[in-house]
């Protein structure tokens, strides 16, 4: 039943610019998680990851919800966000407090001064925080470490990456679920939260850039020593495959997206210089020949451009001179033929398709691309709510009323 | 009796050998401010003057010299951003502003490029400190975005006339303390900020100019970064940084310190730094390898490779002190942003009146000169979607012919993938204008009338799938239009 207290639920919802995904699992008490299900539907009105249309948007969350919980029997009261967006900003900054302990010991106290420090950043106007991401912490001798509290030290000084984006296209996202009688628990960046799907400990902190290319965007991550050092998104993504081919042959967006899909190349091939293929007809669109190379060379321009300006921004960070990693490509729009081979024409690093980790459930979701956004927002959601301190008393009573309340969509 | 005199860096001997003299002048709010904290914070005997028009600005000043212009024009009310009116008071005050420019090296004049009688006045401390044999060095600083388009267009305009006649123009902008927390807390915190940083700037480039030291730059330096340009293609082209420290301090930490000013927090900047000079003064202990830890330090922090001019001096009454000023400099166009261009189109330059030039001096260098070109000048008129048929039309110009500077309108134009007017403003300057407006169709008569042409064919054709969201532009692309059309691709349908 929806109050049994027995059940951990979490759902993650991506409202992409192809797709609204929504993916419900279950936290079990040995704390690993199992996918119970995923509920898709198509975009309408999303573009670049903004809603351009309020309630067309509404109406496919709406959708997607509705699957996911016919699929699983789970109501679904409140769900995890996945933000991005080109107006998602990032900078690294640091905080430093001092101790003023007798001892000099740090306290949990101090930790947390820094914690409310950095989110209480002055940003620019408009803007509102999303993340700000722990590095590290720095003693007054200079060394670094992950937990300080109980060292001593005069000084505590702590290097957070913060992300923060335009804090009314982030309220609009929100709003549109809210709306729907459905609380947004917390929420994610979608590049950190699909860097949570592919990456394993141990990747972070050998050095990894996950590129996760969407339909409206591409954004991307850097790991480095197990810390996120840069953030970026670039409005620019599969969407722009499609519209380029559509201009380029003067064919209807439809048709250039399933072009796309199945005959498209991003590597120009010599010997299909003169190779055609038949564009089949409809009632209102006579068949045609197409030529490959045309299709490929629009194809290569366009993913070309975005690798180079992920490239630069790259190459302009202060990470780059010490980046010893490896480059992982995931996302809906990295299903195109011949992704790696451009990708590793443009980046001087190892690059490699990105798989995710393994997790219970059906598992034909875990080979899809375009959803390792939503499942790493799960295992954000997991994270998270291992991490929230455990209600007692006459808080959780209040808790497990609210939850009941929701659940009967009362609240 | 053998009498000793004193040699090396403190000797009178070593002080002829760099003769500068600084005179400082604090134009409109801005300059006055600056003075004040040089004043505050500066060391004796620089010589610093300020002149507004506004009585509360003169008021409020701790600048000795201070002079309030214009008081039976404007009654002490300032110019209200009329640089026409700005000009009237300087031309009435002409007698009390002319003994400013004499007897002096250098001319550093301190403005806001938006405020009226700080620009006016800037104009003709150019002139008057040239014809005086001075060098000048203007020091900007462009309004916040926020303070409106038709404040940034005369800003860009002072940029440019500045340019032509200066011998090195630094501009700063005000939006790099925009996103600082000193100016988000509090506004005037900012502005404070930026006048301090302005004022270090000053006592930088009076250290590399004129003052004796472990490593000597010169004025050659300065200007070689700092007068490229002569029009406005450049707005920002100057970005500084400065710490006070102690000799005993860790020189990380400095330089660290150094990096955190808020002008240089913006990161995006150091894609567009290809130069730098380093300032630093000490006291006597500071040493040669003192420097050279320190600037190789702030090599090691500067993500691009930016060749560093370094100048080091000695200074008698800093105890124990270290002063460091980084400058940086850009030799790069950057790409004007939307709004920028927006704005621009919005509110296109008006027709500059023509003062008069001297000749003397043949900087800044990077000006297309046309010296040899021949009498006649061919002006395509070659329009897209004009209705009428492009006709080029050949205009007789008669001699001496005037520079053709590169123009707002033409950086405009090569954003937008169109072919520039460049020559028309160049024409408009000559005699007779008469000939090649006749040859112009009617609609198309007056530059006015095309530049309005040019802002519909900016527009673009339709954005297709990305109509109803934010264009997204990089280094001037708008990445919504198609690659392979961008990039010239045939494409074989």
């Amino acid at each position: 039943m929806f109050w049994g207290k027995s059940r951990n639920i979490v759902v993650a919802l991506e409202v992409g610019s192809t797709k609204v995904a929504a993916a419900v699992g279950e936290i079990r008490p040995d704390g690993t998680l199992a996918l119970l299900g995923i509920g898709e539907a198509n975009s309408g009105q999303v573009r670049k990851c903004e809603i351009v249309d309020f309630e067309v948007a509404q109406g496919c969350i709406r959708d997607a919800l509705a699957e996911v919980e016919l699929k699983t029997n789970v109501v679904v009261a409140e769900v995890y966000l996945a933000i991005s967006g080109a107006h998602v900003r990032s900078t690294n900054m640091r905080v430093t407090t001092l101790i003023s302990n007798e001892n000099d010991e740090i306290t949990h106290d101090n930790v947390q001064e820094l914690h409310d420090m950095a989110a209480g950043q002055p940003l620019p106007t408009d803007h509102a925080i999303v993340h700000h991401l722990l590095q590290h912490y720095v003693l007054d001798d200079g060394s670094t470490t992950d937990n300080p509290n109980g060292l001593a030290s005069k000084q505590l000084t702590a290097h957070f990456h913060l992300v923060y984006g335009l804090a009314t296209r982030l309220q609009t996202t929100i709003r549109c679920v809210k709306e729907l009688s459905i609380d947004v628990k917390n929420y994610a960046l979608s590049s950190y939260a699909t860097a949570q799907a592919v990456l394993s400990r141990n990747q972070k902190q050998l050095g990894a850039i996950v590129i996760n290319l969407g339909g409206g965007v591409s954004d991307y991550i850097v790991y480095q020593k197990g810390a996120v050092v840069h953030t970026g998104v670039l409005g620019v993504g599969g969407d722009h495959l499609t519209s380029d081919i559509s201009n380029g042959l003067k064919i209807p967006y439809a048709k250039a997206e399933t072009l796309k899909k199945t005959e498209g190349s991003v590597i120009l091939d010599e010997n299909e210089a003169e190779a055609t293929l038949k564009l089949p007809g409809s009632y209102n669109f006579e068949e045609r020949l197409i030529y490959h190379s045309s299709l490929n060379t629009i194809m290569q321009a366009r993913q070309a451009e975005i690798f180079e300006i992920i490239m630069e921004e790259l190459q302009n960070a202060p990470f780059w001179n010490d980046f010893a990693g490896t480059i992982y490509i995931t996302g809906g729009a990295s299903q195109v033929k011949g992704l790696i081979e451009l990708a590793s024409q443009i980046f001087p690093y190892p690059v490699e398709l990105a798989h995710q980790s393994p997790f219970d459930g059906d598992q034909n979701y875990g080979r899809r691309p375009d959803l390792s956004t939503v499942l790493g927002l799960l295992q954000y959601a997991r994270q998270a709510e291992m991490e929230l301190p455990p209600a007692r008393g006459i808080a959780r009573v209040g808790q497990s009323l609210r939850k009941a309340l929701a659940n009967m969509r009362l609240i | 009796m053998i009498e000793f005199t004193a040699d090396g860096p403190f000797s009178e001997k070593a002080d002829q050998l760099f003769p500068g003299r600084v005179r400082v002048i604090g134009l409109g709010h801005t300059g006055a401010a600056v003075c004040d904290q040089l004043v505050l914070h500066g060391r004796p005997g620089q010589d610093l003057w300020v002149f507004d028009s506004d009585q509360l600005t003169i008021e409020g000043s701790i600048v000795p010299n201070r002079h309030l212009l214009g008081r039976n024009l404007v009654h002490g009310l300032g110019c209200n951003g009329d640089v026409d009116l700005g000009r009237e008071i300087v031309a009435l005050e002409e007698a009390k502003l002319a003994p400013v420019a004499l007897g002096c090296d250098f001319l550093v004049l301190v403005l806001g490029l938006a405020g009226a009688t700080g620009v006016a006045l800037a104009e003709r401390f150019v002139e008057m400190g040239r014809e005086a044999g001075a060098k000048v060095i203007v020091i900007g600083v462009q309004p916040f975005a926020f303070e409106g388009a038709s404040r940034r267009a005369r800003a860009i305009e002072a940029i440019s006339d500045l340019r032509r006649e200066a011998d090195s123009v630094l501009v700063l902008a005000h939006d790099r303390i925009a996103d600082n927390p000193t100016t988000v807390k509090n506004i005037r915190h900012g502005f404070h900020l930026m006048h301090q940083l302005m004022g270090k700037i000053v006592q930088a480039l009076s250290q590399v100019v004129c003052k004796r030291g472990l490593i000597q730059l010169s004025f050659a330096d300065v200007r070689s970064l700092y007068a490229r340009y002569s029009g406005s293609e450049v707005l920002e082209n100057c970005w500084a940084g400065h710490v006070d420290g102690d000799i005993h301090d860790c020189a990380e930490d400095l330089v660290t310190e150094l990096l955190a000013t808020p002008l240089l927090a913006d990161e995006s900047i150091w894609k567009r730094v290809d130069h730098a000079i380093v300032a630093v003064s000490g006291t006597r202990d500071l040493g040669l390898s003192d420097v050279q830890e320190l600037v190789s330090l702030l090599k090691e922090r500067l993500p691009v490779n930016v060749p560093i001019a370094t100048s080091a001096s000695l200074d008698e009454e800093s105890h124990d002190a270290v002063r460091m000023t980084v400058l940086l400099a850009t030799t790069a166009p950057a790409r004007l942003s939307v709004p920028e261009l927006t704005a621009a189109l919005e509110n296109p330059a008006p027709a500059k009146k023509k003062r008069s030039k001297s000749d003397t001096v043949p900087l800044p260098a990077f000006t297309p000169k046309t010296e040899e070109e021949p009498p006649l000048i061919k002006v395509p008129m070659k329009r897209p979607q004009a209705p009428a048929k492009p006709v080029p039309v050949v205009v007789a110009v008669p001699e001496p012919v005037a520079e053709i500077v590169p123009t707002l309108e033409e950086e405009l134009a090569a954003t937008a993938d169109l072919e520039p007017i460049p020559v028309l403003e160049a024409i408009e300057a000559h005699e007779p204008e008469p000939a090649m407006v006749a040859a112009l169709p009617a609609q198309e008569r007056g530059l006015r009338t095309a530049a309005k042409q040019e802002e519909m064919q900016f527009e673009g054709p339709s954005r297709g799938r990305f109509e109803k969201t934010h264009e997204t532009m990089y280094r001037g692309e708008n990445l919504d239009q198609p690659t392979f059309r961008r990039r010239g691709l045939k494409i074989r349908v």
